[in-house]
This record gives structure tokens, C-alpha cells and sequence, in this order.
């Protein structure tokens, strides 16, 4: 057996749902998500001697699968209904959502489900990610800006951008 | 402290993860600056809302059991799946990975019969593909439609003209005149989406029974209508076929390609699909 292989521990299982929902979010396609997947754990697999015992075993999954995620659709181009990043990147912090914004079609009635979706999806991918990682997974900054290999002030205007950005597009929903 | 430098502590101060005097400076910034307050209470709802709303997608169990036989170092994955899903590693992980693994695992060889009928049918599901190339769109045009049902329930109408005018500005295609719903059937919500990458301006309609239908308006008349499998509606002959249980019919109209699953039955199907034929 290759010993690289046993160094990567069972619990890298544990992490699969999680690693699958932000594969979902990605690419959004369920079967390019599960290919997403299986390769992340297959490259983590191959690095497992990188890996140091008793260090963010989870956040360094995350970090594979963002970079296999760019490493397999960076042919693709960007998503057709997103903003443009270095836009978004390029404005004041202190700027709300108007930019590239639209109401999103639906009822007023505060069962976001759906629009929530369909806004998330409007966010580039650079903020979609970071909002995920901090609201759902619960990473912290610094957690973020590794996954995302990116300084963490970068990961907090772009969280705080984000949030205008999804309030303007949400402004039906809520209160 | 300046409000670009506490905006960007807000998540944090939620979370209770600031230090003492961060925390303190951010505090006290907000106790004079009603933009930030503001702004913490939009940060506050957005997170609360994510994570009360946002879908969570759970992995499928065969990726999980492929994982976890990866990570036993039983078996490569790809080996004991089913033959799609070894396409799928195929597609992926190309060759190099087989020669890894090979390379790890000499015992593997024993197993290599196995895999040549996986490949046999892996071969043979491309086949498959490469003939009935529709039949990706419309497991996944499936599952979309089957998501926008669980999300619209018990969400009442909106007015169409105001869904389909927003639909309008959001899919940057004309897909007009569109059926806006009747007496029987109302239309729910109107939203772009994406399938296999084919931007579609997307319509879910619900009859008073609430069975869902939802249309997908593609502008790419690159969408292949298959010429068999057609079904004669009137003087129509959209192609139809039923996937996971769901009528689906596929035509070219004016230059989009139009796709309807439905919860429906054949013949309801059928009088749908009129219905959305005629408007346009």
C-alpha cells in the first residue's frame, strides 16, 4: 500500500457534505460537483504527507477544493449571470448593492428559498465563496483568507460588500 | 476608528469573535455612526438569513461510499462505481490518476478484469451520450424544475406582467410574448437559470391542484430536438420523452429552443403545452 495514502485521516470523511454543498455553489451541476469532489479528496489523498497532524484539516480540504475547482473550469470562463469581481473589488467599501443589481422577480411574501438562490448566484464567485465559508461553515477570517488565498482584509470588504450587494437584491424579503 | 475599518469587523462582532478592545473600538465607532449601525443590522439579517434559507446540498451516497473506500485504501475510486461515474473519473482525473494509483497499488492488477467491464461499460454509456444527447438537459432541466416546486410551495401568485417585465430585464434575450398563466394555471415566479451551462429565462407555472410546470426559454438554437420520439399535439410535434417519472417536451419556436417538465400527465402535458404554444 502507499503509505501517503493512511496519513490522511477517516475523519477527511466527516467533511464530504460540506465539501459537496461549496462543490454545489461552485459549478452547480450535481454531476460536476460530485467530480469536483472526488477529485479534491483524490488530491488529498496524493498530498496527505503535506498534511500536518492536528492542524485545520478542514480548511485545508476547502483549500483543495477551491483550487481543484479553479485548476478544472478555469477554461470555462466566467458565470454568465455574476458581476464582474474587479468591478466590485475596485468599489469604495461603503457602497451598497445598485451595482449590477435588479430586483430579483418573485413574490413579497418572505419566503426567500428561491430569489435567495438565484442572488447568491449573481455573486462572483470570489463572494459567493467567502460568504459561504464564513455563514455556513462557520471558517474564520483567517480560515477564509487561506482557503481563498488572499490577504484577510480582502475577505472582510468583500464579505461586508457582499452583504450590501444581497440586501439590495433581497430588499423584498426582508424586514 | 474610521467606518471602512469597523465595516469590515461587523461578521466578527456578530460572531463574538473580536478582541476586547477591537470589539470595544468597533462599539463605540457605532454608538456615533448610524451608517454602520445600519450596516450591522444588515449584516446581522443577511447571515441569518443564509443560513436559514440557503440551500444545503448533502453529498450522494455512492460519492460517499467511493471516498470512503479511497480513504480505507481499499480500492481506487472510480473502480466499484457505476459506469457513469466512472466516466465521470475518467473524464477528470485522466489517466494520470490510474497510474498513480496502479503505481500504489500492484494488487490492483488482480482487480484490472473488473475494471475492463466497467470500462466496457463505460464505452458503452458513452455510446449513449453521444446519441442521446438530450438526455443530460433533461435530468437536469428534472432536478431544477423539481427545486423550484419545493421552493414555490405555498407561495402565492405574484402578478405575472411585473415576474415576466423583471425576467425580462434579467435575461439579456428576447423570449417574448410568453404565457403569463390563466384561469387554470398561474404563473409563480419567473427566473434566469442555468442548464449545462445554457442560460435559460426559466417560468414555473401552477394549476390549482398545484402541480408544477416549469419552462425553460434557451436561446441557443444549438439544442438538439431529437427527431424521433415526437409527440402529435394539434399541428404541433414537440419531442417527448419522460425522465424520473416527468413529462418533458422539447421544441424550436421562433429562435429559442423550449423545454417544459411537468408534473402533469400526458394529456395535461399535452393541453399545457398548447397553452404555452399558442401565447407565443
Amino acid at each position: 500500500m502507499n503509505h501517503t495514502q493512511s496519513q490522511l485521516p477517516a475523519e477527511a470523511l466527516g467533511h464530504i457534505d460540506a465539501l459537496y454543498n461549496l462543490a454545489r455553489w461552485l459549478v452547480r451541476d450535481p454531476v460536476e460537483a460530485e467530480d469536483l469532489v472526488q477529485e479534491t479528496y483524490l488530491r488529498a489523498i496524493r498530498g496527505a504527507h503535506q498534511f500536518q497532524p492536528g492542524t485545520n484539516l478542514r480548511a485545508w480540504l476547502f483549500q483543495i477544493l477551491r483550487n481543484t475547482f479553479f485548476s478544472l473550469h478555469k477554461r470555462k470562463g466566467r458565470e454568465p449571470e455574476a458581476m464582474d469581481p474587479d468591478v466590485l473589488d475596485g468599489m469604495s467599501p461603503g457602497i451598497g448593492g445598485a451595482a449590477g443589481g435588479g430586483r430579483l422577480a418573485g413574490p413579497p411574501d418572505g419566503t426567500a428559498g428561491l430569489d435567495l438562490t438565484a442572488a447568491l448566484q449573481r455573486l462572483p464567485e470570489e463572494y459567493r465563496s467567502v460568504v459561504l465559508l464564513a455563514d455556513l461553515e462557520d471558517f474564520s477570517m483567517g480560515e477564509i483568507a487561506n482557503i481563498m488565498a488572499c490577504p484577510v482584509g480582502t475577505v472582510k470588504s468583500r464579505l461586508f460588500r457582499a452583504r450590501a450587494i444581497l440586501r439590495e437584491l433581497l430588499r423584498d424579503y426582508l424586514p | 476608528m474610521e467606518c471602512s475599518e469597523a465595516r469590515e469587523q461587523l461578521t466578527d462582532l456578530n460572531r463574538g469573535r473580536l478582541g476586547a478592545e477591537t470589539a470595544e473600538a468597533v462599539r463605540t465607532h457605532l454608538q456615533r455612526c448610524a451608517a454602520c449601525r445600519s450596516a450591522l443590522q444588515t449584516e446581522a439579517e443577511i447571515r441569518a438569513l443564509i443560513q436559514a434559507r440557503a440551500p444545503r446540498y448533502a453529498a450522494p451516497p455512492a460519492l460517499r461510499r467511493r471516498i470512503e473506500a479511497a480513504l480505507a485504501g481499499s480500492s481506487p475510486p472510480g473502480e466499484s462505481v457505476t459506469h457513469d461515474a466512472a466516466a465521470r473519473t475518467r473524464g477528470i482525473g485522466g489517466r494520470s490518476r490510474w497510474r498513480d494509483w496502479l503505481r500504489g497499488h500492484p494488487w490492483t492488477l488482480g482487480s484490472l478484469a473488473g475494471a475492463t467491464a466497467v470500462l466496457l461499460l463505460v464505452w458503452a454509456g458513452s455510446l449513449w451520450m453521444t446519441r442521446d444527447p438530450v438526455a443530460r438537459l433533461a435530468t437536469r432541466a428534472v432536478a431544477e424544475h423539481a427545486e423550484y416546486a419545493k421552493g414555490l410551495m405555498q407561495r402565492p401568485a405574484p402578478d405575472p406582467l411585473t415576474v415576466v417585465t423583471e425576467l425580462r430585464s434579467q435575461a439579456g434575450f428576447p423570449f417574448e410574448p410568453v404565457f403569463r398563466g390563466d384561469s387554470q394555471v398561474q404563473l409563480v415566479a419567473g427566473m434566469v437559470s442555468d442548464l449545462l451551462g445554457k442560460r435559460a429565462a426559466t417560468l414555473v407555472y401552477r394549476d390549482g391542484q398545484g402541480r408544477y410546470t416549469t419552462l425553460f426559454l434557451m436561446p441557443e438554437a444549438g439544442t438538439m430536438i431529437p427527431a424521433e420520439e415526437r409527440m402529435p399535439i394539434e399541428t404541433f410535434k414537440p419531442h417527448h420523452r419522460v425522465t424520473s417519472g416527468r413529462h418533458l417536451l422539447l421544441w424550436k419556436q421562433r429562435d429559442l429552443a423550449c423545454l417544459l417538465v411537468s408534473d402533469l400527465d400526458e394529456a395535461g402535458m399535452a393541453a399545457m403545452f398548447l397553452k404555452v404554444r399558442k401565447a407565443a
